[in-house]
């Protein structure tokens, strides 16, 4: 009898503004490991990460998007297969906090309409140079419904917690429709 | 003696020298120059740099030199007369030589001007037709220029995720066999799908075990 890799396999999406750090947080996920030089993510990558949740060996592959601008025409037919999609913004950065507005109007335009959303503030070990309060970023994702969690790539915090809190309510979901994968 | 204000240098009569060339007269009035000084280097002159006054100079230097000739025969009067009509002759020449001169110098410098003035306005409405607001100048000298399509990058993104995964599906069955998992190569099927619908470039990694459709990778209700 063959054995089984995994049970089943999620598709998730990274999107947000340019230098946010969204490799960095797929990084930290996938190798746990941290690089300071930004390079530019060129249109879309991905990784993949097994993880196990409830007894079931679940694979993710984790699509990493460009945030530049110039891109967007090859990261938004990505969108369409994703089951969850995290949209990160940069704690230091005021600009990327207030594009969540386009990217929630991007998922709504691109995205299936029960795709599993999450928001996350990065950079938070960098607490001297925040310039988006904790509670903005939570408000926001309360008004659109969708979890929030304050991230830090560099120092390891929430990533972990992230990717799997995303991973079980994609398989909350899975059960509740019976849909088998 | 008409009017002579040098009356020493007067060697007609009537003054010719002071009817027809006024300029002597009044330069003399004014007593420009000593009698013994510049006027002769007149002489040495370009005869394209001669001006009116330097015909005057002249004239100056003519009737002095004249009046050196003793005798004033009939034959010196006639001579003395047409030296003065020739001078006046000359004065004429060089008058409407430098008149000339003038008009054609404004004449170049107005045209330089607007030649200028269209050149400028060429350059500024090519500027304004061949670059719009939207578009983007190449040089093409530069190496690092943007050359490819961004449906050329798409397709080159795709074909590496696509290596990409069916390297993990290939390093991922080594490992199964390397420590003993899978004895044969029957148990082994790992399916990579290729044939990505275009709307969104995916990837679809199936197993055996788990024979996985596209669409039931997606979440239901899709649009």
């Amino acid at each position: 009898m063959a054995k089984k890799t995994y049970d089943l396999l999620f598709k998730l999406l990274l999107i947000g503004d340019s230098g946010v750090g969204k490799t960095c947080v797929l990084f930290r996920f996938s190798d746990d490991a941290f690089n300071t030089t930004f390079i530019s993510t060129i249109g879309i990558d991905f990784k993949i990460k097994t993880v196990e949740l409830q007894g079931k060996k679940i694979k993710l592959q984790i699509w990493d998007t460009a945030g530049q601008e110039r891109f967007h025409t090859i990261t938004t037919s990505y969108y369409r297969g994703a089951m969850g999609i995290m949209l990160v913004y940069d704690i230091t950065n005021a600009k990327s906090f207030e594009n969540i507005s386009k990217w929630l109007r991007n998922i709504d335009e691109h995205a299936n309409e029960d795709v599993e959303r999450m928001l996350l503030g990065n950079k938070c070990d960098m607490e001297d140079k925040r310039v988006v309060p904790k509670a903005k970023g939570e408000q926001i994702a309360r008004e659109h419904g969708i979890r929030f969690f304050e991230t830090s790539a560099k120092a390891n915090i929430n990533i972990e917690k992230a990717f799997l809190t995303l991973a079980e309510d994609i398989l909350r979901k899975v059960h509740v429709s019976g849909h088998k994968f | 003696n008409f009017f002579c204000l040098f009356p020493n240098l007067c060697i007609v009569s009537p003054c010719y020298n002071c009817i027809f060339l006024p300029s002597v007269r009044s330069r003399v009035g004014g007593m420009e120059f000593g009698e013994e000084t510049s006027p002769a280097l007149v002489f040495d002159k370009d005869a394209f740099d001669l001006t009116v006054e330097d015909v005057y100079d002249i004239s100056y230097v003519i009737g002095r030199d004249l009046l050196k000739i003793s005798g004033s025969g009939e034959e010196v009067s006639d001579l003395q007369f047409r030296i003065v009509r020739v001078l006046e002759m000359f004065e004429t020449l060089v008058n409407k030589y430098n008149l000339s001169l003038e008009e054609l110098r404004m004449e170049r410098d107005n045209l330089k001007g607007e030649l200028q003035k269209v050149l400028s306005e060429q350059g500024a409405s090519r500027e304004g037709t061949t670059v719009g607001p939207n578009q983007l100048v190449v040089d093409l000298t530069d190496p690092n220029r943007p050359r490819f399509t961004m449906q050329e990058l798409k397709e080159v993104l795709q074909e590496r995720n696509q290596l990409k995964a069916q390297l993990m599906v290939a390093q991922e069955e080594l490992q199964l066999y390397k420590s003993g998992i899978l004895p044969n190569a029957e148990a082994a099927m790992v399916e990579v799908d290729l044939d990505t619908p275009p709307a969104s470039q995916d990837i679809f990694i199936t197993s055996d075990v788990y024979k996985l459709k596209p669409q039931n990778m997606l979440p239901r209700g899709g649009r």
